[in-house]
Parts: C-alpha cells; sequence; structure tokens
C-alpha cells in the first residue's frame, strides 16, 4: 500500500517540479493604472458588496509597449497585514511561488482604455485587509506587466473584507442536539449497566 | 452464563476423565462458586503452559489458558468475546483517531474562516495532543476499576460533544477549545491496549496489542483522505466552502457515537463477563485505587516504558500534526499532495504496528523478555537514524522514501513497547497503560514545543534535532531489568526470583489471606514463556511447594 502511495505521489511530483521557474515582480512593468470602488479602510461584507474595478494602460509610457498584451487577469490581493504570520500567504518575487493574490476577480481580453469590471466579493473571501492588482499577460500565458491600487509598500489605498461566518442556525441547532444527545445516552448506559447488574444478582 | 450450571458440567467431566484433568487446570471453577482459592492440584502440562479444561474450552470460540484469555489471534473472527472486542475495539480508536486529526487536511479553509495565524495553529495542534496527556492515565486508572467496556464507552460519549460542537466553532480560541477536548478520546488508546492485555494470553498479546494498537492509529492517517473528501462531496452538494466544512465534521462525531454504542452493547470486559456483574458476584474482587495507584508509580520499569513511548508514539503524533506542512512549505508541492503524503505516514500503520507487536511475540517464544527489549531498543533507534535523515536529505522523492522507512520503524516500535508493557505490573496493568500511553502524548507535547514552534529552528532541522532526542531517549530502554527474567545485558537474578515473586510482590499478606491475588497468580504461571526457548527448567518457588496451592 505504501509502495503504491508512493508511486503516486512521485509521478505527482515530477509534474510539478517542472513548472518551477517563472517571472518575476520585480521584473514586470508598472503601465497598468488601476482603480477599485471601495474608499480607503471601507469594510466589505463577503458575499454581499461589490468592487467595481477600472484598469487602462498608463500612456505615459512608450507606445508600443503593450503591442504583445494579450489578456488581463484582476485579483484581490492580501496586503501585509494579513500576511503576518500566515506563511500561506506568502509574497515571493518569483510569481510561480507568490502567494498574495489568491481570489480572483476578473480575466479578460486586454484593451488599452475602458475597462472596468464589477464583481460580488465572493463568499469564500476570508477577513483581512486587502488590495486590488491586475496582470497583463502575452499569448504564452506569462505575465507581461501589472498595475495596483497601491504603492509599491502595500500601504495606501488598503480596504477591509468581511467573511462570512459560515454558520447557520441549523447547524448550532443540530449541534447541540447531537451533543445533548450523546451526553445523555451515557447516563442511560450507566443505568442500565447497574440495572443489568441487580437483575443478574437477583438471578 | 450461570456458574453453577458449569460446575456442575465440570463435575461430571471430572468423573469421566480422569486423564483430561491430570493435565488441566481446575482453580478457576471452583472459585465461581466458593470465592475462595481452589483446593485443587495444579498440573504443569508438557509445553510448559496451563490449558483450560474441555468444557470451558467449548465455551469459547477460540482456544483458551487458564485465564480464559486467547492463545491464538484470529483476525477474521468476529467471535464473542475476544476477537468481538478486539473488533469493537480497533474500529472505536480509530473513530477517536479520525475525530482528532480531522482538522488538519481541512486547515486551509478553517483558517481562511477563523482568520487564524501560524501561532493559532500550531497552539491548536499542540492543544490536540496535549489533553489526552492527563486522560490516558485517568483512563488507566478507570479500567482498572469499572473495565475497559464502560470507560471507553464513557470517554468516547463524553468527547463527542466537542467533535459536533467543531462546527460551530468561530474563533481561534474556540478553535482550541474544541480540538483539546477532542484530543482527551484518543486516550481510549489505553482501553483498547487494556481490553486486549485482559482477553489475549502473553503467546500473543503482542500481536493483538499491536494490530489494536496500529489499526487504530492508522485513522491519523485515514481521516487526512477522508475529510476532503467528505468536504468536497457537501461542497458539490451546494454547500460554500465556509459551511461545507462545518457539516464534515459531523461524520466523524456520528461515526465516534455509533462506536460508542456498539462497545457497550455488543462488549464484554473479561472472558468471563462484565467487571460490574464479576464484582457483584464476587469473582472479581473490586480493588482499591490508592493500592493500584501507589503499585503502578512506584515501578520504575513503567516511567521508562512512559519516556522512550514519547519518542516513538509521540514522534509520531508531531509527524502527524507538522509533515503536509514540511512537504508544502520545503517542497512548494500544493496542499492536496501534501495532505496524501502525510496520510500515508499515518497509513503504514496498517502493517508496520502490528509488525512490532508480532516480532515482539516472536522475540519472546525464542529469548524471552530480552528478546523483546533488545527488539525495542534496536528498531527505535532506527526510528531515530531515519529521523536525523529525513531532516537532511534535500531531494523531494528521497524524502518520501526516508519517510516511509521512518514511519515503519517508529510505528514498530510503538508496537514492540505493548508486547512489554502488560508484563511490567499485573495489579496495576491500567494504570501503567495509561502512564506510558500518557507519556507518548508529553513526549508529542515536548517535540512541537521544543522544536516546531515559532521560528527559532527550521522545520528540516527540527526534525534532524527531534531524530538526536529519540537517539538519547531510546538509551533508557537499557535499564529495564525484569528480576525474573533478566535485561538488556544482565540474565536472570542468580538468586532465583521467579515470575510469581515479582508479581505477588504487589500484594501484601493482608490481601493473600483474602485471596484476592488470585488473577495475578494465574498471570505469573502463565507468563512463564518469556522466560524463553533457552531456558531448560522452571525453578523452586521461593516459599512452599512446587505448583500446589492451599
Amino acid at each position: 500500500m505504501a509502495g503504491s502511495v508512493l508511486l503516486v505521489s512521485l509521478l505527482l511530483i515530477s509534474c510539478f517540479e517542472a513548472s518551477c521557474h517563472g517571472a518575476t515582480l520585480s521584473s514586470l512593468q508598472k503601465t497598468l493604472i488601476v482603480t477599485a470602488s471601495p474608499k480607503k479602510g471601507q469594510d466589505l461584507k463577503a458575499g454581499e458588496d461589490i468592487i467595481t474595478v477600472t484598469w487602462s494602460f498608463n500612456t505615459s509610457f512608450p507606445a508600443r509597449t503593450d503591442s504583445a498584451y494579450k489578456t488581463v487577469q484582476v485579483k484581490l490581493c492580501y496586503a501585509p497585514i494579513s500576511q503576518l504570520d500566515r506563511a500561506w500567504r506568502k509574497t515571493d518575487d518569483n510569481l510561480v511561488k507568490d502567494k498574495t493574490c489568491q481570489h480572483k476577480i476578473a480575466a479578460k481580453p486586454y484593451s488599452p482604455s475602458n475597462n472596468n469590471f464589477t464583481w460580488t466579493v465572493q463568499r469564500d473571501v476570508p477577513t483581512g485587509t486587502y488590495f486590488v492588482r491586475a496582470y497583463a499577460y502575452n499569448s504564452a500565458d506569462e505575465e507581461v506587466a501589472y498595475g495596483q491600487t497601491t504603492d509599491t509598500h502595500k500601504t495606501t489605498n488598503l480596504f477591509q473584507v468581511e467573511a462570512i461566518s459560515g454558520r447557520h442556525v441549523s447547524l448550532d441547532i443540530a449541534s447541540i442536539c447531537f451533543s445533548a444527545f450523546a451526553v445523555v445516552s451515557l447516563f442511560g448506559f450507566f443505568f442500565l449497566e447497574k440495572r443489568k447488574t441487580k437483575n443478574s444478582q437477583e438471578k | 452464563m450461570c456458574p453453577s450450571r458449569l460446575h456442575r458440567q465440570l463435575f461430571l467431566s471430572r468423573r469421566a476423565s480422569p486423564i483430561l484433568l491430570s493435565t488441566q487446570l481446575v482453580v478457576t471453577i471452583w472459585k465461581f462458586e466458593t470465592g475462595q482459592p481452589s483446593k485443587n492440584t495444579v498440573k504443569f502440562n508438557m509445553e510448559g503452559s496451563y490449558g483450560a479444561p474441555e468444557s470451558v474450552q467449548k465455551r469459547f470460540a477460540l482456544p483458551v489458558d487458564s485465564e480464559h484469555k486467547a492463545t491464538e489471534f484470529r483476525l477474521f473472527s468476529v467471535a464473542a468475546p475476544h476477537m468481538r472486542a478486539f473488533h469493537l475495539s480497533w474500529v472505536s480508536f480509530f473513530a477517536c483517531f479520525v475525530s482528532t486529526f480531522a482538522a488538519p487536511p481541512l486547515l486551509p479553509i478553517i483558517r481562511d474562516d477563523l482568520d487564524l495565524t501560524a501561532t493559532d495553529i500550531g497552539n491548536a495542534g499542540i492543544a490536540a495532543v496535549s489533553g489526552a496527556v492527563f486522560a490516558r492515565v485517568v483512563m488507566g486508572t478507570a479500567c482498572d476499576l469499572v473495565g475497559p467496556r464502560l470507560a471507553s464507552a464513557a470517554l468516547i460519549l463524553i468527547t463527542a460533544p466537542a467533535v459536533y460542537c467543531t462546527a460551530i466553532a468561530n474563533s481561534a480560541a474556540s478553535f482550541l477549545l474544541v480540538r483539546f477536548f477532542t484530543g482527551f478520546s484518543i486516550a481510549t488508546f489505553v482501553s483498547t491496549q487494556f481490553w486486549m492485555s485482559s482477553l489475549f494470553s502473553s503467546k500473543v498479546v503482542g500481536t493483538a496489542n499491536g494490530v489494536a494498537g496500529g489499526w487504530g492509529n492508522l485513522g491519523g492517517g485515514a481521516t487526512q483522505l477522508i475529510m476532503p473528501l467528505v468536504f468536497s462531496l457537501i461542497q458539490n452538494i451546494g454547500a460554500t466552502k465556509f459551511t461545507a466544512w462545518r457539516i464534515a465534521f459531523f461524520i466523524p462525531a456520528l461515526f465516534q457515537t455509533l462506536s460508542a454504542y456498539a462497545i457497550f452493547f455488543l462488549g464484554q470486559d473479561l472472558p468471563d463477563g462484565n467487571y460490574s456483574q464479576l464484582h457483584k458476584s464476587g469473582d472479581k474482587h473490586k480493588d482499591s485505587f490508592s493500592q493500584i495507584f501507589r503499585h503502578a508509580v512506584t515501578n520504575y520499569r513503567g516511567w521508562i516504558l512512559a519516556l522512550t513511548y514519547g519518542y516513538c508514539f509521540g514522534v509520531e503524533l508531531t509527524i502527524d500534526n507538522i509533515i503536509a506542512q514540511y512537504f508544502y512549505d520545503r517542497f512548494n508541492v500544493n496542499l492536496h499532495t501534501a495532505g496524501i503524503i502525510a496520510a500515508s505516514f499515518g497509513l503504514s500503520n496498517i502493517f508496520s504496528r502490528p509488525g512490532g507487536g508480532i516480532l515482539s511475540d516472536i522475540m519472546a517464544k525464542r529469548y524471552g523478555m530480552r528478546g523483546r527489549l533488545w527488539a525495542l531498543w534496536i528498531l527505535q533507534t532506527l526510528g531515530g537514524i531515519f529521523c536525523i535523515l529525513l531532516g537532511r536529505v534535500g531531494s523531494l522523492s528521497v524524502s518520501i522514501a526516508v519517510m516511509i522507512i521512518f514511519s515503519v520503524f517508529v510505528q514498530a516500535a510503538c508496537g514492540l513497547t505493548f508486547g512489554i508493557v502488560p508484563f511490567v505490573s499485573r495489579r496495576s496493568l491500567g494504570i501503567i497503560s495509561g502512564m506510558t500511553g500518557g507519556g507518548g502524548n508529553v513526549g508529542a507535547v515536548l517535540t512541537q514545543v521544543i522544536f516546531f514552534r515559532g521560528s527559532r529552528y527550521s522545520t528540516e532541522t527540527g526534525i534532524t534535532l527531534m531524530g538526536v532526542m529519540i537517539l538519547c531517549c531510546t538509551l533508557a530502554i537499557m535499564l529495564i531489568y525484569f528480576p525474573q527474567w533478566g535485561g538488556m545485558f544482565c540474565g536472570p537474578s542468580s538468586k532465583g526470583t521467579t515470575e510469581e515473586d515479582y508479581y505477588m510482590g504487589e500484594w501484601d499478606s493482608a490481601e493473600k489471606e483474602r485471596g484476592i491475588h488470585m488473577a495475578s497468580m494465574k498471570f505469573s504461571e502463565n507468563s512463564r514463556s518469556e522466560r524463553g526457548k533457552k531456558v531448560e527448567s522452571a525453578p523452586t518457588p521461593a516459599n512452599g511447594t512446587p505448583n500446589t496451592y492451599v
């Protein structure tokens, strides 16, 4: 059994080891201007509130810089304070290993201006502080440029999201009922045991 | 079973087959009637073991000895009481392990829902294994006093609410609390080992303990596969992520509750009945807690085994908690793959821990208790060496291979430890089992606190240093010495100490006069097999004529 698990895992690993090297964030040009509707410090509720994102090409860059851009992906990214003591959200310059932006807002074909997207904050977005970043991809699906709503140090223009708890009243009631049932069963067991002993004694 | 009917049966067989009698022991049957020591002679048969009379034999599906403990272990039988109790105990222990380690595979979702930091997760992991330190000792006492059936059913039912309430956790603090209380349930390990030691003779006790313990521990590996599966099933039905994981916890909780019911209604403490019945009929004396406790804590062997168990089982628990993250962080595999790797560590329990128990029994057959001690030391030391290696290898595939070899040695050492524990004490078997089991959890807490908390050591350095600690603490096995059988480096005492001397030392003369030491007496005779094949003749007991009871 262990042998087959070993084999399967070795196969899986060899697939993953292949995609080890990718673009780095520091090598990308920040040619996109991205704005998002939440104001600084605003609190959004997951599953209810919306974010409207607009992005466009920064025309202060030379005209033909965006000739390779084919698609754009807009993502919701963790601010440094939400990455504290959470290695699974770590920022890494190598974009393959980078875990800063884990929630996809939109994926659209590239156009230099007039881009916007309205997104309802999804229900699986955790509580935290965020900003929005957009990546531009070339035809080989590699990152070639980016833009974000905050500055380089990710300190300005951040907003909060409050997650759903996932709890429901029915779940709460079910938990409490089953727990009570377990405890009552225990007392039932002791009572039954005492009665069995008394009966066998009387036999 | 009505005692008087049994007596009549045997009385007839006595008249009908005197030849049978001359090679068999009748003590137990008299005791049913009078509650007093037997007035019959005990005969020693050719192989040096005491079989039970044929009429008694017919009561049980398996061959039994004078204590009615099974002398064979038949895995595919569910015959009451021996094999049925075996299956009940390993399945319920498996359920408890599934519940206790149900959170780690779902952590990527739970940590987002409850906004946990790495410190919160680490603390919850430590809490999950620390509750059982105390619970295992208490469980040992409970088994000695009320029997393993009631003790384990009670513990499983009391901890089931903690698993149900995991579904309503809403903060780091509540998460820690539910993991802490759920962790108490793996104290059922002690009742499992105690129950097996009460139902299986010394020839097969290592095997029974090893298989029951190993297949229970399997839960820690199986849960890494079960919980993600249940979670995705619930998600597919339509629940959102943050609700689906909560519903998923009802599965292990229900499994746990059902196993408690099965134990209560289908299980039996001893071959002859349950503790409460036997207490009332006078056949089983209700022992005093203070005496049991005193004899347990003053037996240094219990403490040494508690220490060394912390560095095989404790290490296993620590690895269960940290290995998925280790592979995820160091080798950048995705969480699903990391979960499969983590599962394979726990799943090797299916053969490695039972293998340790079987090896213990094989070594005992040839070399007696000394063989058991040597086998334990060798395998646990090898486990330590492979642990050091695990932290040093840098390639993913070699790392997985080393981890699997490491898991086999460490889990076999767990099985070997419980091949020795039943012989440390007969009177205080429960508390000694509890102490050893608790020591396992203490080892898990210690290693996690020293090596895997905060950023003092990288995880790979922590693993290597844990391996070094395994090597050092395993040396303590060299200090274990049984005067009747010897230790690793010394043979049995030249004074001719016998098994009776060792086990009767736990009872004072007043208690012996009341005749409540008889179970230990029978056990001492049956444990002669721990001398190994090399011993030719049985030495005379130091006080009185051989093999006669008055």
